[in-house]
């Protein structure tokens, strides 16, 4: 394990692309420290810094930042079409490294990757919450960090499905089309088209943006105003449809999973030319 | 001798085309193996099958005696086609990433750059380097921790005729070390240089198999009986005309002088009383298959 990432380090952090997209990532990241505040001064009634207290914080960052895995899911399609076009699968194999080994080797990017985002929106949360906050105690601090798992499944599930596509795929630029035509193309259309189903809400892309819904703003903002009587939520048919938070992530984690099974088929049967 | 390398029965077909057939090789410890043919006939993708590039359709093979697995081919340095590493790294961090796939210290790499004569460019970064250059640290990385089996596919292939010197000096010194080497390629004189063993393809069969000095050296053989093979044996013994006599199936196998052919051998059994009813120059067959097999690509 240690030696495969090691290889992946080796060829990673001397890899100028790699290197240039996730200084983007973190940068994306940290930018909204500076810049939310900024954009805040401008809207009088409606503060967002209220949506930058604690226990909110959490929920709102995760939903604001979930875009960005899109970006980590292009990393892994450049690094792994990278290999089929450099001829290097073929290298590892022939010194030594197993068909199963190449794609653990890849697994274990994608976990850091992960791990790594995760990491960076728990720490970027915290510090706006620390900033923000008016009152901060333990137990509201920490309120409504699970969303941070939710977060870790879903950029899982995004770069194992970029994984699968890069390895059917082959070619770059198609792998990457063909995930962003997914992502913003043909998952939101099969979700118009089959508006009447209830099967609109399994699509993977769908069960994956799910992970991380939008806060309920309408009870943040009720709870600032302190107002007596709280406002219908049925009547502004506002309500959160779709599926169980249970039942969703037990999705994701299907198809995740169908996505690493597929591609441990690939990488035992492809001919590494 | 400790066998190294079995195949039996390989099979491997793309599409329509049919690549290898039902191919068996065995290749003993301290050979040094050419696998012989012209472009098409199966060389690469036999290797590429037994470094575990490809799977084949059927038949097996077994390396040291054993069914392939991965952690095999770490002791076996390998070169299949033109050598592939990370463009934007330079040598030395190519080859570290051979020794952790290898799971070897980083020391031997010095050894190995200074073996290809790169040691001066192990801060350049491979795209950078010539054909000659990338084809040299290709053999660099197949010595990698000294292994005892080398496997080559055409190493001095598209290389320049001062190249082509330099790869084979480092190949034929390798083999004076008493390494395994199984080199493939398509050039007649390249085997005949380097190795001690021959297998020939065509179109993915195997048509002949044998050591180096009986199959393609210069040197005339015949195979040869008469109604006395004994009395034959001796008499040609004390002549000038055989260089060695061998027993062969019932048949006498003479490596004759330079300018000795089939017509004086008959000449002088004649001139003893001796009846030959069988002669055949193997040299001459198995060449002149080699050429026109060549000739039709």
């Amino acid at each position: 394990m240690r030696r495969l990432l090691h290889i992946e380090q080796i060829k990673l952090l001397n890899y100028n692309p790699f290197r240039i997209a996730l200084g983007i990532y973190v940068l994306a990241f940290t930018l909204g420290l500076v810049i939310y505040p900024a954009v805040d001064k401008e809207i009088p009634v409606i503060s967002l810094s209220d949506l930058f207290r604690f226990p909110d914080v959490w929920v709102f960052l995760t939903w604001v930042t979930e875009p960005y895995n899109i970006l980590l899911a292009l990393v892994v399609i450049m690094i792994t079409t990278k290999e089929f076009n450099n001829h290097t699968f073929k290298t590892q194999l022939v010194f030594g490294l197993s068909r199963t080994e190449l794609l653990l080797q890849k697994l274990l990017l994608v976990m850091v990757l992960a791990l790594f985002a995760t990491l960076l929106l728990g720490i970027t949360s915290l510090s706006l919450g620390l900033i923000y906050s008016y009152k901060i105690t333990f137990k509201i601090a920490l309120e409504n960090t699970w969303i941070l798992g939710r977060y870790l499944v879903s950029s899982i599930a995004y770069m194992s499905m970029a994984l699968l596509l890069a390895l059917l795929i082959k070619n770059t630029a198609l792998s990457l089309l063909t995930f962003l035509a997914m992502r913003v193309f043909v998952d939101p259309v099969l979700f118009l088209i089959l508006r009447k189903h209830e099967i609109r809400w399994y699509l993977p892309m769908r069960t994956t943006t799910r992970l991380t819904p939008l806060p309920d703003l309408i009870e943040i903002f009720q709870r600032k105003m302190n107002s007596p009587e709280p406002i219908d939520e049925s009547a502004l048919d506002i309500l959160p449809e779709g599926l169980s938070p249970w039942l969703n992530i037990f999705l994701v984690l299907l198809y995740t999973s169908l996505a690493i099974f597929f591609s441990y088929r690939l990488m035992q049967r492809r001919r590494f030319t | 001798m400790k066998e190294i390398l079995s195949i039996r029965g390989l099979s491997k077909s793309y599409k329509n085309v049919k690549a290898i057939r039902n191919l068996d090789l065995q290749i003993s410890e301290g050979q040094a193996y050419g696998i012989l043919g012209p472009n098409g006939s199966g060389k690469t993708t036999t290797l590429s099958i037994v470094t575990g590039i490809i799977r084949q359709d059927g038949g097996h093979f077994q390396w040291f005696g054993e069914d392939p697995e991965a952690s095999q081919r770490k002791t076996i340095g390998s070169l299949i086609e033109t050598p592939h590493f990370y463009p934007y790294l330079n040598l030395e961090k190519n080859l570290r990433i051979i020794c952790d796939i290898k799971g070897m210290p980083y020391g031997d790499i010095g050894r190995v750059l200074e073996t290809a004569q790169l040691a001066e460019r192990k801060r350049s970064r491979f795209s950078t380097l010539s054909l000659g250059m990338k084809q040299r640290l290709g053999i660099a990385a197949a010595l990698l921790g000294d292994p005892r089996v080398l496997v080559l596919d055409e190493p001095t292939n598209g290389l320049d005729p001062e190249g082509i010197a330099e790869v084979r000096e480092i190949v034929l010194q390798q083999v004076q070390e008493g390494k395994t080497l199984i080199l493939a390629s398509h050039i007649l004189s390249e085997v005949e240089k380097i190795c001690n063993h021959v297998a020939i393809l065509k179109k993915g069969e195997l048509i002949a198999n044998g050591p180096v000095k009986e199959l393609l050296s210069e040197e005339e053989i015949i195979e040869i009986s008469c109604n006395n093979n004994e009395e034959l044996r001796e008499k040609l013994k004390h002549s000038a005309l055989v260089k060695e006599i061998e027993t062969e199936n019932g048949l006498l196998v003479l490596t004759l002088n330079e300018k000795i052919g089939p017509a004086e051998i008959n000449s002088f059994a004649f001139s003893n009383s001796l009846v030959v009813h069988h002669m055949l120059s193997r040299k001459r067959s198995l060449e002149s298959q080699f050429l026109e097999l060549v000739k039709e690509e």
